[in-house]
């Protein structure tokens, strides 16, 4: 137990420098974007030059710029992620969007481990049938399609053609709703989106655990255990997929980073109020303190994740910890 | 020397020979290979079949903006309410994306074996700082900085740059992958015996390194290459959808972009392109997974 302890705090402590290289890159760029007070100043009229003077000491505009670093680290710390650009503190505007961001992304992966991880089995144990081909080649297409785009057909055919559900948003804001009430009324909001994410992901996880399985089922130690009589079903369940699915939760860890990278177009196309679509909506209007705010949560809840992840791969695998 | 060097040719021709012989039996590599090449014959010539040149508005003067699809046959993919042909677009939108996907491919490549070989054949500080600094990579959500930077590039170049802009930002962001692969590898290599021989031989560091290790390397890096390629393709089509490519070069993500906005009464620009870039991401897709079976020594025949 003293190695699992130690590994993780070995995570942690690598999670911090990248965390500050993250924040040190992220704040430059977006510092060189432009100047902050030339932008809130399209949106005052006939702005004062006390005013002025004001906005440029709030942005501590006198000072250098790793200065200026030190005192948004001092305040992220301190959870305030500073006034956006244009209305509102960016904290008040974050906290809602990580909950609908999750709302959509942790379903997603949910579903797509249920499906994906037996579907994989079964294409690995029955390499070279027809069904192996069939899911093959449906992973395949499902990991050469961009997200955005199927859910762009979605939109199409199940929203303008088919009319069977809302074509945007998370929820209508009132009457009429979606199939009777509120409850029903999210419920159809989000079954366009999740269809989308589930399907792709299960493309990238079936392909993984059909490569890993297929991959251990060669192994020498397997074909003993079917030697000395152990049956089948023991083989591929107790066996293999114990080396089997090591890989794949490191990958799923790292795939969770994409799947909310992944968040800004399929989040965009259904007009899904989460941070991707935040994100892109404050990149594109110049949004200079919700932009660094939402790159920073997203990477920490990234950075979380993968230590989650390092964990469960720790437990799974004794070996990691020594090393 | 002289008498060494026929004895590795004959031995790099036959291992080549076993890895074309079993691409050439898979039929979805061969597929992925086809795809490929009619992708750069229709980026490469696909400018002297359209029938309008890139960006062009043309059709709004003309009375034949906002057509559907199969309908006029000077127009076989239909037109955008603005006026802009969806054929000609796609073919010349083929063009931008082998660029960035090629390029910004060819960088990664470059980038991730320079890191990699230095990071795998020097051990001690600068080996680990290399691999501290790839496995950043790892945890970070690159997509957005990547949407970040080609945002704010966007505005501190201006349209100076265009596409190359986001090769180059897509060519920084995708190197790990490829040096992490090329220091496992290096690491496994420089034990076997045939490094070691060249070494009480006499050969030079570097020799051994450019010589004798990375051309070894090199077969999982072109399977690496190929899904990267498709990957880049896939970011290209994202970046531009969301606004923050060029609008000035024909790209699949700009015809999406527009799309998109038309998308409740013009289906078709929505459709179309699309199509364009599931098809060619498969291509290399397939041609990655296909080269991947046909070099894996560990599957034996």
């Amino acid at each position: 137990m003293g190695g699992l302890v130690n590994y993780v705090i070995r995570r942690l402590l690598f999670a911090i420098p990248v965390f500050l290289a993250v924040s040190v890159i992220t704040y430059l760029i977006t510092n060189a974007a432009g100047d902050p007070v030339q932008i809130v100043k399209f949106g005052i009229r006939n702005i004062s030059p006390a005013q002025l003077e004001y906005l440029r000491l709030y942005f501590h505009e006198d000072l250098p710029v790793y200065i200026r670093y030190f005192y948004w680290l001092n305040d992220f710390l301190h959870g305030n992620l500073g006034q956006s650009l244009y209305t509102g503190s960016v904290v008040a505007l974050i906290v809602p969007w990580i909950g609908t961001t999750l709302e959509l992304q942790i379903p997603a992966l949910a579903l797509a481990l249920a499906i994906g991880v037996p579907v994989g089995i079964y294409s690995a144990k029955h390499q070279y049938t027809k069904g192996d081909y069939a899911i093959t080649t449906t992973a395949i297409f499902g990991i050469s399609m961009p997200t955005f785009w199927i859910g762009i057909m979605g939109i199409i055919v199940f929203s303008y053609y088919l009319h069977w559900l809302p074509a945007f948003g998370a929820y209508s804001s009132y009457p009429p709703y979606w199939w009777g009430s509120p409850f029903m009324d999210a419920l159809a909001h989000i079954i366009l989106p999740l269809a989308v994410l589930t399907l792709v992901s299960i493309a990238t996880i079936t392909r993984l655990v059909r490569a890993n399985m297929l991959e251990v089922l060669r192994q020498d130690y397997v074909l003993a255990a079917r030697a000395s009589g152990v049956s089948e079903f023991k083989v591929t369940f107790k066996h293999a997929l114990k080396n089997a699915i090591t890989p794949v939760v490191t990958i799923v860890g790292l795939s969770f980073g994409v799947l909310l990278g992944g968040a800004p177009a399929l989040e965009t196309t259904f007009s899904w109020p989460g941070l991707g679509k935040a994100f892109v909506f404050a990149a594109t209007r110049l949004d200079l303190p919700t932009v660094l705010g939402i790159t920073m949560i997203i990477t920490i809840m990234v950075l979380i994740a993968n230590i989650v992840t390092d964990l469960a791969y720790a437990v799974l695998d004794p070996r990691v910890r020594i090393t | 020397m002289t008498e060494a060097k026929p004895a590795t040719k004959q031995r790099g021709a036959s291992q080549a020979a076993v890895a074309w012989r079993r691409f050439r039996k898979n039929k979805s590599a061969l597929a992925g290979a086809t795809v490929v090449g009619f992708f750069i014959f229709v980026a490469v010539y696909g400018v002297f079949f359209a029938p309008l040149p890139s960006r062009s508005f043309w059709c709004l003067y003309n009375s034949c903006a906002d057509l559907p699809p199969f309908q006029n046959w000077a127009h076989p993919l239909g037109t955008e309410p603005s006026g802009i042909d969806v054929f000609s677009e796609i073919l010349h939108g083929a063009l931008g994306d082998l660029y960035v996907g090629v390029v910004a491919t060819a960088i990664s490549v470059l980038i991730g074996l320079l890191v990699g070989a230095l990071a795998g054949y020097r051990s001690g500080v600068s080996g680990a700082l290399l691999l501290g600094i790839t496995q950043i990579f790892f945890v970070i959500p690159v997509l957005i900085l990547i949407l970040l930077f080609a945002r704010i590039g966007q505005l501190l170049v201006a349209h100076g740059l265009g596409l190359t802009l986001i090769v180059v930002i897509l060519g920084i962001f995708g190197w790990p992958t490829i040096a992490f692969v090329t220091r496992g590898e290096i690491l496994r290599i420089k034990e076997l015996e045939f490094v070691q021989a060249a070494r009480s031989l006499g050969a030079s560091n570097t020799r051994i390194l450019f010589r004798h290790i990375l051309l070894n390397v090199l077969s999982p890096i072109i399977v690496l290459a190929s899904l990267l390629v498709a990957g880049n393709i896939l970011t290209e089509v994202v970046i531009s959808f969301l606004g923050f490519g060029d609008p000035s070069t024909s790209t699949w993500g700009l015809l999406l972009q527009e799309g998109f906005s038309y998308v409740r009464t013009s289906w078709w620009v929505s459709v179309f392109p699309g199509i364009a870039v599931v098809v060619a991401v498969l291509g290399f897709n397939l041609l990655g997974d296909g080269l991947s079976d046909a070099l894996n020594p560990r599957i034996r025949e």
